[in-house]
């Protein structure tokens, strides 16, 4: 009984009897057009789950016959694995959208009826084996459609709905066209036996016939250009209407292209650059979109536009083993979220991205919003992930880069325009936040819960599902279910958790992740202890925190580039949210994504390559690679390098840094910056192994050290203590870049060295700037001053810092530059070594400058009555002062692991000789060298000091804000904002670009048909050329 | 079972070509004369009369496909029987296609007139350019 009830044409029954059991009970009793409605839903929800039950537990390929009599005499419907999945997917959001649309639908039983008829069609097309009956299908469900469309009511839904009927029955007289000359040319329409038979389909009849259903098969799916219809639709017709075309009809469409696709064999490529135009051009277009569905829209396209060139392509190359992971992925990626984005939008109703503030301080509608764009986005942890980064390991390995390029450009577009909505969101404007009822919520939310457990299925499905690997994002829900408990507690449950998923995580790396993990976790914990200085909720900060701090634990552990790179955009993600969190970061957090998105593709496109270079994408095979590896290790290189703010790419990071939350400020600086540094050590190797590497290291080592004094000058220029500070980061990274570059064993060393100094000193300097921000309320150098005597301890603690900062000796940072010119000197690197004693005489000049402006100098007469900074912010930075001493005093009980850890990353053919570090202590004497620069040092301060006397004309008494003044301007123009300039060409440029692209979108119904009859038109004249 | 389009042996009437070409040429002369009433006029009705020139311009077309020359009536009785069915007998498939395209054809131009009356409700005019509300 059951099983009969479950049989899978059941679900036509459920939708035609439904369908003429509405209008017929509601005249009876109204309100059982929508009980019946219900019920008829979830039968074909219930049928459609059990035959996906059935398949997935291994019974065979569920064959439905008709009529009595076998196929090609009648029509059979299929239910495989393919067909479960996406019919079931179909059917969940199916439900989801009449939860959604439930207050229209109670009260119209034809909304009903057509609701029903949709969802039916849908099914049918995903089941049926005959072509005609597709053709059927895919009518009921346009006509069902167009019945929806036309319930919107306003005068511009019913515009947008003629174009769309105008161009789909366009698209589909072509299909009707094509399939009755593919019946002539084949005698048959079951699609199974045409695919048998396809060789007969030639000559001009059977070619044309095949090119009028494949291009009526891709007008469906809405292709650049010929998609104005769509788009107005999507724009104009209420939500969740809007999310069943994006979903359930797009689904339909799409699954019948992928039943077909064996018939278009020749005109994979065909397809997949229409696809690929498609991702591209909507995602441009995209970018000036202001209504939210009309953007939703463009996406939606888009992703049809990625699912189409994902499916030809992956075809193309003979890789159906990964065509679940990629199509299956894919699709279901943009099922959930496209349709969870327009039920959110549905509930909050706010038409206009720039409305969107309105849900500042709903934390609950913030976490599915966010949810549902990163996983449009294709970031991790949800399917699209998994998909996009198979999809370029594929391509990748059949050398087709270009595509690549078309992928990853497309997503980076498509980013921007999702997450510059999400900058909307995280405004605050003084303003009612709105009010959202849960139910309204629960769909979007659904979608959201569904996102996550498909995530983890596709992460399976990819093969790098660990427990360790999950156990961040574990960590972070698990807080994220405690985010009521009052701050400091949070703050210690956090921490607690860290420390110990931290350890277990850590616990088998070996080498020199070792040494980067133990840094790493110990100052993301003392740093991160400074969260105790603040009691207010911090709602969502704890949470992803923890999430930063073990996805670093996590990615030190990472044995394949699958594994660190989904650390990596873990590590992004935690922190652009934890940036975007503070009250004024939101100009500045949606550049650092997109900059740390850009480094993330090019590091995605450099494993993509490596991995084709070495047949594997095991992190270890770097060791081994061979010559032709070095466009892997350029572009993975560049990658580390924008996220570690070189010269150039380094606009990013002072607004981030400085507007970032006052401890998150340390933690971003001290420990988040190290992971691009871990990062360029680990893809070295690659350099070292080709030939053509080592010079391009000496590119590398020239990148660090302009950074380094691009990033000193501009500190100098700074008014405010943080972006200074920021800069000051900037400039240290330079010199670890630098020091990384050098390839030689000296020069490993340093770096690490280098790394954990400036831990160490960005930590104390930060979060000693918290303190004196928390006291004095203003982060402007010139308004604060003569602190000492309130801030003594803070005061030690800045001065210690910069002593070590600076490469004064005795301290650290005196080891580490003068190991830093020792290994330039060594490697004959004098230019180089030149540009280092500039750089390390401009950042004297701005660490005096901050020591002086904030402590020294005049004390304010509002400042007289302030006190010491809070012990929760002192404690981290004694902690800190501590390990430099450590670091100071004892340099052997570091060096040695290190030195230890690095040994077996040279072979012996490389540049270092073998020599035990004592040897090197012992041969390098370290008075000359750091005399010599000193001395430099000291000269350069003095003829600056003479030019000031002499171009100011007066005694040098007159205090050193003037002095500094003195130098502003000139040092302005020299440092012209050429980068920013740049950028911001760039930026224009896109935008104009996207703003004449959309400009084909006349809004003309009859254009839109003519774009459509060209469309089909360029297919047809393609298609018969390069048969 | 597929057809001949153009195989005459046996001529109709006295033009010398067989039905089925006539049907074909005439098919897709409906065709194009929809095609160009899309996008030549700017009344809805004429687009929507347009439409259906195409539809039906197509269902004749169909049943060209499958016809075959000198062919009678797909029944198997006394006149047909089931060894020359495939043979003598025109194609019936066509047709039962035909026949389900009517059917969509028909609700397919009843919805557009629908919208038609509803978009002239809202703009009191039916011309296409009054309808550019959302673009870009």
């Amino acid at each position: 009984m059951v099983e009969a009830l479950l049989h899978p044409l059941n679900i036509f029954l459920f939708g035609l009897g439904g369908s003429f059991l509405i209008p017929l009970l509601y005249r009876i009793a109204k309100p059982l057009s929508a009980v019946i409605f219900v019920l008829a839903l979830a039968g074909i929800f219930a049928v459609s789950g059990a035959c996906l039950w059935a398949v997935y537990h291994g019974q065979p390929v569920l064959e439905s016959f008709t009529a009595g009599s076998a196929p090609p005499y009648s029509i059979n419907l299929r239910v495989g694995p393919w067909e479960g999945v996406c019919a079931f997917s179909v059917n969940v959001v199916a439900l989801l959208a009449a939860w959604h649309l439930w207050d229209r639908l109670r009260q119209n039983y034809a909304a009903q009826l057509l609701f029903l008829l949709l969802i039916m069609g849908v099914n049918g097309m995903v089941m049926t084996r005959d072509l005609f009956n597709l053709f059927v299908f895919l009518e009921i469900v346009s006509i069902a459609t167009y019945g929806l469309l036309g319930f919107d009511g306003t005068p511009a839904a019913f515009a947008a709905g003629f174009k769309y009927i105008l161009a789909t029955v366009l698209a589909s007289t072509f299909f009707l066209l094509g399939t009755a000359l593919l019946y002539h040319a084949t005698g048959t329409l079951n699609i199974d036996d045409m695919i048998v038979h396809r060789a007969t389909i030639a000559g001009p009849i059977g070619t044309t016939a095949l090119l009028l259903v494949l291009s009526c098969l891709i007008i469906e799916l809405k292709p650049f250009p010929a998609n104005g219809w769509g788009l107005d639709v999507y724009q104009s017709a209420s939500s969740g209407v809007a999310a069943l075309v994006s979903g359930a009809v797009s689904a339909g469409v799409f699954f019948a292209l992928f039943k077909l696709l064996p018939l278009f064999e020749n005109y994979l490529i065909l397809i997949a650059v229409s696809g690929g135009i498609t991702f591209l051009f909507s995602n441009l277009a995209g970018l000036r979109q202001t209504n939210v569905q009309r953007m939703l829209g463009y996406s939606s396209i888009a992703q049809m536009g990625l699912l189409t060139l994902a499916l030809a392509l992956i075809r193309h190359l003979g890789a159906d083993a990964s065509m679940p992971l990629v199509v299956g992925g894919l699709f279901v990626n943009h099922l959930l979220a496209k349709a969870g984005l327009f039920f959110l939008a549905g509930a909050v109703n706010r038409p206009q991205v720039d409305d969107w503030s309105a849900l500042a301080g709903r934390p609950l509608i913030m976490l599915i919003f966010a949810i549902l764009l990163v996983a449009i986005a294709g970031l991790p942890p949800f399917p699209g992930f998994w998909s996009k980064w198979e999809l370029v390991i594929r391509v990748a390995a059949a050398g087709h880069f270009g595509w690549i390029a078309v992928i990853l450009i497309g997503s980076l577009l498509e980013i921007a325009y999702m997450f510059r909505w999400f900058k909307q969101a995280t405004r605050t404007v003084e303003q009612g936040a709105i009010a959202v009822s849960p139910g309204r919520l629960l769909p979007a939310g659904l979608c959201a819960v569904f996102l996550c457990v498909s995530g983890y299925v596709a992460a399976n499905l990819s093969g790098a599902a660990s427990l360790w690997i999950f156990a961040p994002l574990v960590a972070g829900a698990f807080l994220c279910l405690f985010d009521w408990l009052p701050g400091r507690l949070k703050s210690m449950l956090m921490l607690i958790l860290v420390l110990l998923l931290g350890m277990w995580i850590v616990g088998p790396v070996e080498g020199i992740s070792r040494l980067f993990a133990v840094l790493l976790l110990s100052g993301g914990l003392v740093i991160a202890s400074a969260s105790f200085y603040r009691a207010d909720p911090r709602l969502g900060y704890y949470p992803l925190m923890a999430l930063l701090l073990l996805s670093i634990a996590a990615l030190l552990r990472t044995t394949t580039s699958l594994e660190f790179f989904f650390s990596w955009e873990m590590i992004t993600l935690s922190s652009y949210f934890l940036i975007a969190q503070a009250r004024n970061a939101h100009p500045y957090a949606l550049p650092f994504l997109l900059f740390s998105i850009a480094s993330a593709f090019c590091l995605l496109a450099g494993f993509a390559m490596a991995a084709a270079a070495n047949g594997t994408i095991d992190l270890a095979a770097f060791g081994a690679a061979g010559k032709d590896a070095w466009p892997a290790f350029v572009l993975l290189a560049v990658g580390f390098l924008i996220k570690a703010g070189a010269a150039g790419v380094h606009i990013w990071l002072p607004g981030a840094y400085a507007e970032a939350d006052d401890d998150l400020s340390a933690m971003l600086s001290a420990v988040v910056s190290k992971v691009a540094i871990f990062g360029l050590f680990s893809v070295t190797y690659l350099a070292i192994r080709s030939e053509i590497g080592l010079d391009m290291a000496h590119v590398m080592g020239w990148v660090g050290l302009l950074t380094t004094l691009l990033g000193a000058a501009m500190a100098l220029q700074q008014t405010d203590m943080k972006r200074m500070l920021a800069y000051s980061s900037m400039s240290q990274l330079g010199y670890i870049v630098t020091a990384i570059a050098l390839m030689s064993h000296l020069g490993w060393v340093t770096a690490f060295y280098l790394v954990a100094n400036h831990l160490m000193v960005k930590g104390i300097l930060f979060l000693a700037g918290a303190g004196v921000i928390l006291r004095t309320g203003t982060r402007l150098l010139e308004e604060n001053g003569g602190l000492v005597r309130n801030m003594p301890f803070t005061f030690a603690a800045v001065a210690t810092a910069l002593i070590s900062m600076s490469g004064l000796p005795p301290l650290a940072g005196f080891g580490g530059k003068w190991l830093l010119l020792s290994a330039m000197v060594e490697k004959g690197w004098y230019g180089l070594a030149a540009l280092a004693v500039l750089a390390t005489f401009v950042g004297f000049l701005y660490m005096f400058r901050l020591a002086y402006a904030v402590f020294l100098g005049e004390r304010k007469a509002r400042f007289e009555a302030i006190a010491e900074a809070p012990l929760a912010l002192l404690v981290p930075q004694y902690v800190l002062i501590i390990a430099i001493f450590a670091l100071t005093f004892f340099p052997k009980l570091f060096m040695e692991p290190v030195s230890a850890a690095i040994d077996p990353a040279f072979a012996s053919t490389l540049v270092w000789d073998g020599m035990s570090l004592e040897t090197i202590y012992g041969y390098w004497n370290p008075i000359p060298v750091m005399a010599i620069t000193v001395a430099i040092a000291a000269v350069l301060f003095f003829v600056v000091w003479l030019r000031y006397i002499y171009g100011y004309r007066r005694a040098p008494t007159t205090g050193v804000t003037v002095f500094y003044a003195f130098y502003q301007p000139g040092l302005s123009r020299l440092l012209r904002p050429v980068a920013i300039a740049f950028w911001r060409g760039i930026s224009d440029l896109t935008l104009s670009v996207a703003g004449s692209v959309r400009q084909i979108y006349t809004g003309d119904g009859q254009t839109y048909c003519l774009y459509v009859l060209w469309y089909v038109i360029a297919i047809y004249v393609t298609g018969t050329l390069i048969r | 079972m597929s057809s001949s389009i153009g195989s005459g042996t046996d001529m109709a009437g006295e033009v010398g070509l067989p039905v089925s070409q006539i049907l074909l040429v005439t098919g897709f002369c409906l065709i194009l004369i929809g095609l160009a009433g899309i996008f030549v006029h700017r009344n809805i009705l004429r687009i929507i009369i347009g439409f259906s020139l195409i539809d039906t311009g197509i269902h004749v077309v169909m049943v060209a496909t499958g016809y075959v020359t000198g062919g009678t009536a797909p029944i198997i009785d006394a006149a047909l029987d089931k060894a020359n069915a495939a043979t003598n007998a025109v194609d019936p498939i066509p047709s039962a296609l035909v026949v389900t395209a009517i059917v969509i054809g028909f609700s397919v131009t009843a919805i557009m007139l629908s919208f038609a009356i509803r978009l002239y409700d809202a703009r009191k005019t039916l011309d296409i350019d009054a309808f550019t509300e959302s673009k870009w």
